[in-house]
């Protein structure tokens, strides 16, 4: 192969390696720009960083919520076999869908947050319903 | 979440320690698992109590090292036939010349090390087909192996770090390495390219000086007999 054809040939696959890595530069930097939303979500504690890899002490931990209440609130009774699922395993043991269980913590957690945030003045107390057998503070 | 990644995280949280072992000691042999961020979740898990972080890089470097190990195993003992095929019979010269065997053969010897460390952490993908190359290449193996280890512990710690500080964000932290680490494999490539294309130039421009020498040198050649006569010398001159 000629040295002309081999220069000419360097130089597309320099030009797409180029473009690719440009394309790769500006996902880089999408995906920081996502990841510092979702670091912030996080600290924050917004419920809607859950996901289905979270297991039910995780959740506890991470979100502030006693474990007992998660449990009671989704009538888990065996807690022991529960502790190190996930919830998409949680899901998949008790035959519904992976998302509704993650609403249901969602919910779960907003309603403990407003039954437990600190009251001013003559604000009411507990607007949401607490859960069966919830553990009284 | 894919559902292989979630039931590797469920075994992981249900079988703990061995566990974690057995699935990077199999994606380390070859087989494609998402160990990068199974490793950044089970950092996560850690910040919470739930593993030592330490224990867990421990047997996450021994699991890497020892499925590199059986990968290079299984290379030096059944690959190095199909290369000598390669090499020596009629229809394997078809495919690749001896030759180029020889050039590869020379060229990941002397640069083996490199592809080894980096291909633990940087092109962790390309990892279970350097240990087989490795070992049908007959790469020294205390050589692997001092290139495996520290590359394997880089390779686990980087996500353990990252998903023990970052905690419930793991995920997107794993985008973001991901993102990165195609970005510096194309940042490679460029700047192999760019020597390359140089290269190229420079042996063009040589070659088009050697040409405009070789033409200047056979204008002198030819000039004596082309050119006139002075009209004062009063004879032909000779070559």
């Amino acid at each position: 192969m000629s040295a002309r054809i081999k220069l000419i040939g360097t130089g597309i696959l320099l030009c797409l390696a180029l473009g690719a890595t440009i394309f790769c530069a500006l996902q880089t930097v999408q995906a920081i720009q996502r990841f510092e939303e979702s670091r912030n979500l996080a600290t924050s504690g917004d419920v809607s960083t859950i996901g289905d890899w979270m297991t039910l002490p995780y959740i506890a931990r991470v979100y502030h919520v006693p474990e007992n209440y998660l449990d009671q609130w989704l009538h888990i009774r065996d807690r022991q076999s529960t502790r190190h699922t996930t919830l998409r395993a949680l899901a998949d043991q008790y035959n519904r869908p992976v998302d509704s269980l993650i609403h249901d913590i969602q919910r779960a957690i907003v309603t403990y947050r407003k039954q437990h945030t600190p009251h001013t003045g003559n604000t009411q107390h507990d607007k949401g319903q607490p859960p069966t057998g919830r553990k009284k503070p | 979440m894919s559902i292989f990644l979630s039931t590797l995280l469920n075994s992981l949280q249900s079988y703990g320690y061995p566990a974690l072992w057995l699935s990077i000691f199999v994606a380390a042999v070859g087989l494609p698992l998402p160990i990068g961020l199974v490793l950044l979740a089970a950092g996560a898990f850690a910040a919470l109590g739930d593993f030592n972080v330490i224990v867990l890089a421990l047997i996450a470097t021994s699991a890497s090292v020892a499925g590199d190990c059986l990968g290079y195993l299984i290379g030096r003992l059944l690959g190095s036939k199909p290369l000598e095929w390669l090499e020596q019979s009629r229809s394997g010269k078809r495919f690749i010349s001896p030759r180029t065997v020889a050039r590869s053969r020379l060229y990941f010897k002397r640069r083996g090390g490199w592809a080894i460390f980096l291909s633990r952490f940087l092109f962790s993908a390309l990892g279970g087909i350097i240990n087989l190359l490795s070992g049908i290449e007959l790469f020294p193996f205390r050589y692997f192996l001092f290139c495996d280890i520290p590359g394997e512990a880089v390779g686990v710690v980087i996500p353990l770090a990252l998903g023990f500080a970052f905690g419930a964000s793991w995920e997107a932290v794993g985008d973001v390495l991901g993102a990165f680490s195609l970005f510096v494999v194309g940042l490679l490539l460029v700047i192999v390219l760019l020597i390359r294309l140089i290269r190229y130039m420079c042996s063009v421009q040589r070659v088009k000086t050697g040409h405009q020498l070789t033409e200047v040198q056979n204008v002198t050649d030819v000039a004596p007999i082309i050119d006139p006569p002075a009209p004062s010398s009063g004879h032909l001159p000779l070559s």
